[in-house]
Order: C-alpha cells, then sequence, then structure tokens
C-alpha cells in the first residue's frame, strides 16, 4: 500500500508526532503558525487523517426522545404526533422530524436497543460518558480523555479534547473528565463563549515579550532540572511547551474563518456555529470535540420541545456529514449522537416524557462503524429491548473498535491494568466486522 | 471456609510480626534515629550511593513548605542559614509545629485525604472541625472516633459528622472511603468479585465492612443510625449471603439484631425519627451501634495494626512524596512496604504513643533521609524505594498560590513584625491566595501538570493583576532605581530563596537590557519566569 510521506522519503512515513516534533525541532517556538499551516496543506492533512480518527460527539443534554428521532412508533398510543418517514436504508423509517437526515442514513448505524439501566441525570451522564461506573476509589477517564489519549500525540499543537457546552441546564451533572488518565488529558471547556480561556494573549505583553518570556522560563529551569528526574515536572514543562501552539490554534475556533456560504450551510445557531467549529477542530487534528446541547428534559410539552429542537439537530448533523465526506474525512471522523437516556415511551399528565433508560437509540456515522444499519429493536409500544440490547459497556467497545482500538488494551493504575472496557465486555461484532 | 483459611492467614502473619518485634530497634529510640538506621541500612545493602544532604537553604524552604505550606521568606532563609546554632534545624521544626500556619495547612492536607475527590472541600465545617482538632492537639484515634461516631448535638463537634454526612446515600462508597482514609486498603474490587490478585480480600470483606456502615442514613440534616439491618450479598459462586459485620482482618462482631424489622418495630422508630426531625436534634441513638463496634474492633489489640500503619504510611508519603507502601490504599501481603521493619516500628511507636501526629510529623522531618538532596549528578540513580533521593512533591493550590503571593510581595515588609503580626500577616496572604489556588488542580500521586495551567499563568489576568504589579509593598516596586544586575539577583532571592548563578544572572540582564526603556515590563517578565518555572512549582 502506497503511504504518504512528508519529506519525500519512504522511509519516513509522516504521523503526526514526527510532523509536530520535527515542527518543534526545526524553528522551535516561533515556528507554532507554521506547523498549524502544514497541517492545512492538502497533503498533510491527508496523511494525518489515514492515521489519526477523531470523534465528534453530539450530546443531547437532559435526553432526547428516541421515539421523536431515531425509533418512532406512529400508531401505538405511546407514539405521539409525529409521522415515521422512509430513509434511504431500505426498512428504515426514523422521525418526520429528522427529512434530512433519512436521505442521509447511509452515513449511519442507528443503535435502537439501549438498555443502560440509570434514569438520573448525573449518574447516567458520568456511565454515558465513560462507558461504565466509576469504582469508589477508581474515577475512569470518558470517551474524550480515551480518545485524546490513543490520537492526540504528546506534542500536540492542538488541544486533545474540546467541549463546549454552552447552555446551562444540566451541564455541572455532564463535565468532561479525564479520570484516573490525568490533567495531560483533561477538557478544554468552553462554557461561556466559543473561544477557550486564557488562549489570548493578553494586550499588556507584546507577542515577542510573551514568546521570549516562555523561553527565558526554560533557560531557568535548565539548572534546577539537571539532576532531577520527575514525571510532574516533565510534564509541567510539556504543558508550558504546548501554550504557544495552543494560542496559535485559536483561530480554529474563529468561526468567521469560514467562508460565508459554509456558515451558511450549517445555520446560524449556536449549536450549529459550534459544530462547524467541531469541524474545523477535527480537521486540524483535535481529536475529539464534544458539542453539548441542551436541554432536552421534557417533562412537560414534549413535542412541542421536539418539534423545536429535533430538525435543528436534523439540520445540524446532515450538514455536518456532508461537510465531513466532502473534504473525505467520514472515514476517519466518528459522528456520534448520545446522551444521558432516552424518554418514556408513557406521555405524562403535562404532554411530557420522562426519564427512561431502558430501551432508547443512539446513532453512530462514519469511521469503521458499519454504515446504513440498525441494530436492536424495541417492542411496538417502545416499552422494552426484544432483540439485540446493548448496554454502556457494549456500547463503548464497539465504538474503540470501530476506531481501531482494541477494546480490552491496558491502561495501567499503578501495576493495576484497567482494560478500556470492563473485562467480559464485548464490541457489537455485526457492527465493526 | 474461605473466612476460616484467612483468619488463620491473618494469624500466621500476626503472629510472624509479633515474632520479629524482638528484632525490630528499641522503642525508646527516637523516631528519627530509627528511620536513619532501617532506610541506611537498606541503602548499604542494596550498595546504593544517597544523596548528599541538602543545603540549609533547601532545607528551610522544604520544611516551610511541608510543614506551614508556604516558601520562607528570604527573611527567613538568611535567618536561618546564617546561623551557627548547631541545634537550628530542631528549633526551626519546633517553631514551625507550633506555629498557626502549621494547624492551617496540616488540616487542608487532611482534608484532601479524606474528600480526595474535591467535592464539599475548602471551607466547609469539616475544616473547621479538622483545624480545630489539629490545633487542640488531638491524637489520630480521637480524630477517627469523633468522625465515625460524631456527636452533632455538640457545636464544636458537629463537623466531624461532615465526613459521614457526605456520603450517607450511598453506602458502598461509604464502605470503601472508610477503608481507604483508615485503613489503607481498598476493598472496593471486592464489591463485585474476589480480588483476582490479593487472596486477603474477598467479597467478605467488602460486605464484612458495610455491614458495620449501612445502616447510617440522614434525618432531616442529622446523622440517623438503625439498629437493625441486613446486608446481604449475591457472590461470584453459590448462593446469596447474609454479611456479618467482619473487620478486616477478619474479627467479626456478633450481632443478634442482623434482622429485618417487625412492622410494630418500624412504626414507632418512623415516630422518633419525625419527632427529631421536627425538634431539629440528631436522632436517637441505636442500642447496638454497627459503627461504634466498628470503631471499637478497628482500635482493639492487633486489629489496630491497619489503622497505625495506615496513618504512619501516610504521614511519610506527606512529608516523603512517596508511602513506604504504595499506593496508599494497597496496604496487603502482597504489596509489601519498601521497609517493612520500619513500618513496623512506626506503626508500634505511634500507637504507644497514643496516635500522637505531631510526634511522628517531627520524627520523619528531623529525619536524615528527609533532608536528603533532590539532586542526583551520577548516572545511577537508586530507585525511589531506597529514599536515597528526595522526591519533588509537586505543590498543593494553595501552597503554590501562597507562595506565589509571597514571591510577588516586597520582602523588607516581612522585617521587624512581632512573631504575632508576622504569622498574621502569613494567614491574610495565604486567605488572599485562595481564590487564585481554586483555578489550579489539586496533584494525586503520578501527578500531571495540564495544559490549563500553564495557560492560566500565561494569559489569565489574575496573575499579571495579583502577582505581577509594581506598586508599594511589592518585589517589583522595590527594584526602582536598581542596577539591572542587582535588581535580578535581587528577584532570584525573593523567589527562590538562593543566590542567583552567574549564568543565571548574566542571562536575566542581558533579557532586561534588551527591552531597555521598558525595564519594568522586562522585571515583570522575570518575575513571571522565575515563578513559572519548574524550581518554583515544587517542594524540592
Amino acid at each position: 500500500m502506497p503511504r504518504n510521506t512528508f519529506c519525500g522519503s519512504a522511509a519516513h512515513a509522516i504521523d503526526r508526532r514526527a510532523l509536530l516534533g520535527g515542527a518543534l525541532a526545526g524553528a522551535a517556538l516561533a515556528s507554532d503558525m507554521t506547523a498549524l499551516n502544514a497541517l492545512t496543506a492538502p497533503d498533510v492533512s491527508k496523511a494525518l487523517k489515514t492515521k489519526q480518527k477523531r470523534v465528534i460527539l453530539l450530546w443531547l443534554a437532559g435526553g432526547a426522545s428516541q421515539l421523536e428521532t431515531w425509533d418512532p412508533k406512529p400508531g401505538a398510543t405511546t407514539g405521539g404526533p409525529f409521522r415515521s418517514i422512509q430513509t434511504d436504508v431500505p426498512g428504515l423509517r426514523i422521525s418526520e422530524l429528522m427529512p434530512k437526515m433519512a436521505a442521509r442514513m447511509k452515513t449511519t448505524c442507528v443503535i435502537r436497543g439501549l438498555n443502560t439501566k440509570n434514569g438520573d441525570h448525573g449518574s447516567a451522564a458520568l456511565t454515558m460518558m465513560r462507558g461504565r461506573r466509576d469504582e469508589a476509589a477508581l474515577r475512569y477517564p470518558d470517551l474524550g480523555a480515551v480518545v485524546a489519549r490513543e490520537f492526540g500525540p504528546t506534542e500536540s499543537k492542538v488541544p486533545d479534547y474540546v467541549t463546549f457546552y454552552t447552555q446551562t441546564e444540566g451541564r455541572s451533572m455532564a463535565p468532561g473528565a479525564s479520570g484516573f488518565l490525568g490533567a495531560r488529558y483533561a477538557p478544554m471547556e468552553l462554557t461561556t463563549n466559543n473561544y477557550p480561556e486564557f488562549i489570548k494573549k493578553l494586550d499588556g505583553i507584546t507577542d515577542l515579550d510573551h514568546l521570549e518570556r516562555g523561553e527565558l522560563r526554560n533557560v531557568l529551569g535548565k539548572g534546577f532540572e539537571k539532576g532531577r528526574n520527575s514525571d510532574t515536572l516533565n510534564s509541567q514543562n510539556e504543558a508550558y511547551q504546548r501554550v504557544r501552539g495552543i494560542m496559535a490554534s485559536e483561530k480554529l475556533f474563529d468561526i468567521t474563518q469560514e467562508p460565508q456560504k459554509m456558515r451558511d450551510r450549517y445555520g446560524p445557531t449556536q449549536f450549529a456555529e459550534q459544530t462547524l467549529i467541531a469541524r474545523r477542530l477535527v480537521e486540524a487534528g483535535v481529536p475529539f470535540v464534544r458539542v453539548g446541547r441542551a436541554w432536552w428534559d421534557s417533562h412537560g410539552q414534549n413535542f412541542e420541545t421536539h418539534q423545536e429542537m429535533v430538525p435543528e439537530l436534523d439540520h445540524v448533523m446532515a450538514t455536518l456529514l456532508d461537510d465531513l465526506g466532502e473534504r473525505g474525512l467520514l472515514d476517519d471522523v466518528m459522528v456520534m449522537t448520545l446522551a444521558e437516556f432516552g424518554r418514556t415511551p408513557s406521555i405524562n399528565a403535562s404532554l411530557g416524557r420522562d426519564h427512561f433508560a431502558s430501551a432508547w437509540s443512539c446513532t453512530i456515522s462514519g469511521a469503521g462503524i458499519k454504515r446504513g444499519s440498525v441494530y436492536g429493536k424495541s417492542d411496538p409500544k417502545g416499552n422494552t429491548v426484544v432483540a439485540e440490547e446493548v448496554d454502556a459497556g457494549s456500547l463503548f467497545a464497539t465504538v474503540y473498535s470501530a476506531l481501531g482500538l482494541d477494546p480490552h488494551k491496558n491502561y495501567y493504575v499503578g501495576s493495576r491494568p484497567i482494560p478500556l472496557v470492563n473485562p467480559g465486555v464485548e464490541p457489537i461484532k455485526a457492527l465493526v466486522g | 471456609m474461605r473466612l476460616r483459611l484467612l483468619l488463620t492467614v491473618v494469624l500466621v502473619a500476626c503472629a510472624g510480626s509479633s515474632a520479629r518485634a524482638a528484632d525490630l530497634p528499641p522503642a525508646t529510640k527516637t523516631v528519627e534515629a530509627v528511620i536513619d538506621q532501617l532506610v541506611d541500612a537498606a541503602i548499604a545493602d542494596a550498595n546504593v550511593i544517597p544523596a548528599a544532604q541538602a543545603d540549609d537553604a533547601t532545607v528551610i524552604r522544604r520544611l516551610t513548605l511541608d510543614l506551614v505550606g508556604r516558601i520562607p521568606t528570604s527573611g527567613e532563609v538568611d535567618a536561618y542559614v546564617k546561623s551557627g546554632d548547631s541545634d537550628k534545624r530542631a528549633k526551626l521544626v519546633d517553631r514551625l509545629i507550633a506555629s498557626p500556619g502549621f494547624v492551617r495547612h496540616q488540616a487542608a492536607l487532611f482534608e484532601i485525604m479524606l474528600n480526595p475527590e474535591g467535592d464539599r472541600r475548602g471551607s466547609g465545617a469539616l475544616r473547621t472541625y479538622l483545624t480545630d482538632a489539629l490545633k487542640d492537639g488531638k491524637p489520630w484515634d480521637v480524630m477517627f472516633r469523633e468522625m465515625l461516631l460524631p456527636n452533632e448535638a455538640d457545636a464544636k463537634l458537629k463537623g466531624a459528622a461532615d465526613f459521614l454526612r457526605g456520603r450517607v446515600s450511598d453506602a458502598d462508597k461509604l464502605t470503601s472511603d472508610v477503608s481507604v482514609a483508615f485503613f489503607g486498603v481498598n476493598v472496593s474490587c471486592a464489591q463485585c468479585h474476589n480480588h483476582p490478585h490479593v487472596k486477603d480480600w474477598t467479597q467478605d470483606h467488602f460486605y464484612g465492612m458495610k455491614a458495620f456502615l449501612a445502616r447510617t442514613f440522614d434525618n432531616g440534616g442529622f446523622l440517623g443510625e438503625r439498629g437493625y439491618g441486613v446486608i446481604k450479598y449475591k457472590p461470584t459462586k453459590g448462593l446469596e449471603r447474609v454479611a456479618k459485620m467482619m473487620f478486616l482482618t477478619g474479627a467479626t462482631v456478633e450481632d443478634a439484631n442482623a434482622k429485618e424489622p417487625t412492622a410494630a418495630e418500624q412504626k414507632a422508630e418512623k415516630e422518633a425519627l419525625d419527632k427529631a426531625k421536627a425538634a431539629k436534634t440528631p436522632p436517637p441513638a441505636p442500642k447496638f451501634s454497627g459503627r461504634a463496634e466498628l470503631v471499637k474492633i478497628a482500635l482493639q489489640g492487633q486489629n489496630a495494626d491497619f489503622f497505625a500503619r495506615s496513618i504512619s504510611n501516610r504521614m511519610w508519603h506527606r512529608f516523603f512524596g512517596g508511602g513506604l507502601v504504595s499506593p496508599l490504599d494497597q496496604m496487603h501481603a502482597e504489596n509489601e512496604p519498601t521497609h517493612p521493619d520500619l513500618l513496623t516500628w512506626l506503626a508500634r511507636d505511634t500507637a504507644a504513643h497514643k496516635y500522637d501526629l505531631k510526634r511522628l510529623i517531627r520524627g520523619i522531618v528531623m529525619s536524615k533521609a528527609y533532608s536528603r538532596s533532590s539532586q542526583y549528578d551520577s548516572e545511577n540513580r537508586p530507585s525511589n524505594k531506597f529514599f536515597a533521593v528526595a522526591r519533588l512533591k509537586p505543590m498543593t493550590p494553595q501552597q503554590l498560590s501562597t507562595s506565589l503571593k509571597i514571591a510577588a510581595t516586597d520582602p523588607a515588609s516581612f522585617d521587624n513584625l512581632t512573631p504575632d503580626d508576622f504569622e498574621k500577616r502569613m494567614e491574610q496572604i495565604e486567605s488572599s491566595a485562595r481564590g487564585f489556588a481554586s483555578l489550579i488542580a489539586q496533584p494525586t500521586d503520578n501527578f500531571q501538570i495540564g495544559v490549563g495551567e500553564a495557560l492560566l499563568f500565561s494569559n489569565g489576568d489574575r496573575v499579571l493583576k495579583e502577582m505581577l504589579t509594581d506598586g508599594t509593598g511589592t518585589v517589583l516596586g522595590r527594584l526602582k532605581g536598581m542596577k539591572e544586575k542587582d535588581a535580578v539577583e535581587f528577584l532570584v532571592k525573593v523567589a527562590y530563596g538562593r543566590p542567583a548563578t552567574a549564568d543565571e544572572s548574566k542571562a536575566l540582564v542581558v533579557y532586561v537590557e534588551k527591552r531597555k526603556g521598558r525595564e519594568a515590563d522586562a522585571y515583570k517578565q522575570v518575575l513571571w519566569a522565575l515563578v513559572t518555572g519548574t524550581e518554583f512549582r515544587f517542594s524540592y
């Protein structure tokens, strides 16, 4: 198989580490922008994408209703007012609120048999971000941290894990967290606007002073570091070495850098803009971006809520998949829709649907997942899973497999091996074959 | 069957350790002498060359950071370095341990130890309790008892209840956290299956511990405890079992009330609880309290080994940056201490001296093992397990933030203060540093500093406004009128507590001279480079 190379030598097949390491060794900190520009050069970004999988997680905070999205039950007493429509995948029907995705289900796998057994926002969000419950004394890394760790090179010039969650509802219940992987893989959280905190230089210092001050810091450390040995110390220097690169990635968060035409395609909403930024980020090599969209928790007025929110999701997700496809990124970028749980088939007195974790749905598009597929079946009213049940563990094993990771790969906490998924948990073979 | 087997194992192990007791250094020796005897013996046995003793400036920096949670002022450093008193280290240690800063800093560390996840930490009632307890010199076993059997009617002790209160809704977590915090044992692996690698820990242990604790509940904001109840669990193999109250050693407590209550009993109980709730008083204590039984059995005879060894190991870890047993929650037969006799001796000494934390801490920091250099120039760097070279300990957020403020302050402003005023000044600085501290991550074992911290220091305006200003009373303000060389050497001295090297001085002067006409900016940048440097970030 021919390999893309950076410097023209076949013996020197490029990976991101080599590319960025080379850039670092070359002109040191001053070349940050150059390195980033190199990432957007066509042949380099091609080399990058064959090596590195990335994930955009559309997090439907509060719990979107499966009945108004991926698993409609028109005509059933639990079905609600919306119809279902035929998709481009024979036999697969989804809610009429999603006409755009209905024409694009060939990119996507719908998992309809989620039974995750937890209907509490906070603890369910933790489980659905990690694929398992924390042990009393062990904090697991979430999906973003694992993907950051697996696909983010140590000398990364861009953030590894970015999470947008602008609405306040439920935000504190679903924080990104790197667990035992430590601060190196902790998310960059964007909660107030679309720019990361502290990414911009203050006005009080010139760019040259900012740069040289950093170099002075390194020089001063040399004497102290001689004869001393500590991973924490190394991580501190690594963190400071990444500062200028991350600052240079500021433009990735600047949506005005996109052509107006592209912005118009995604649309003017905050969710649309953040999803477009997510596309910019993964294109530049950021391994994991979560775009949180709240608040789907429709205990009352479920149908109005979904009538308003589902078409936005439909449009943004369809645009994202088209955009990634046009850029040739869909084989390497996975797009997921997931939440802490779904919603009850039964409709309550306020015309709402409540928390429901026994038979709900999520989607996985792109990367190594079997596209145009449906896995799992709920009963005619949507109360239980009748075939191909999936729990949080096997969902995560499947996601890892579809990203080319061995779900049984171990991390070590001290000497204790901790596999990516709990022992005995297996991916869904039919979806990652 | 397994239980009997385990009991045998424990008995044999205990017999082994008491047989060895005769070989331990005598109980009459000082803590520091025994530490040095046994650490040096292991170093000699392994033919390892230890690092030299750290110099005076390093020793006072380490002691001040570790004991009272801040860097020393340059005045403190100078006085210590210049002093020819052969007893100056002991005097410094005693002064620091007697200071209010010691109580505040150690209380903060105990709070981190008890609430490692960080929720509810900081200004809550538990911190107040810990601060008062340490101030009164309460022994560790008394603190353990007060936290597990809190007397909520006593306003002064109320905060002790917070340890249980934060966990009362999750008996599994409570079981695990009590075992980790007080006994150095993490039984949570045994919740779902017998531990795959550690034969000491079976499901019986997890549920045995849970049986002591699971009767605790919340009653209108007060802790209640039922006098009955059954913990059942389904082992990985075999039929469902009822868990007996069983301590980690396998010692059990007979409990006649391990049953479900009758309807009449339930009704009577509910009435009593509602009455307490309405009166806003703690609910009545049960006649037979599982928690009281746990406290009793855990401190009884050889069962107390877990408790004594765990606190000894934790204090060792606090001051050496690594445990004699590591990780701290894995104290079991298959995870031998690096220095088994030393841990046994320290635990015995600590128990014999009524769990006096100050005695243990003082002994540790007076040892030569504690005051070795963290620098090792030759290639054959000894493994951490010998404690032959000091480890770097990343500062806690509060240590770092307080130290930054001190480094940004004109050192002359600390001169001529009475000891009382000096302490008050330090307390003010510490509390003014709290806000910035909340932006920094709490270190754990194998801590990684994230890019968030580097971005905060690089571009955060609080750093600029709170630390890099040159108003009156600041270190930058003092530089006005100084020559470049004097100014940069002054900054190094204040931040690092040592004179600048010739190379540093040269590099910094070049940096400042390149910014002719805007020296004030240059000095801010020099101070920034110093305090973001690796030399500042650690207790070394």
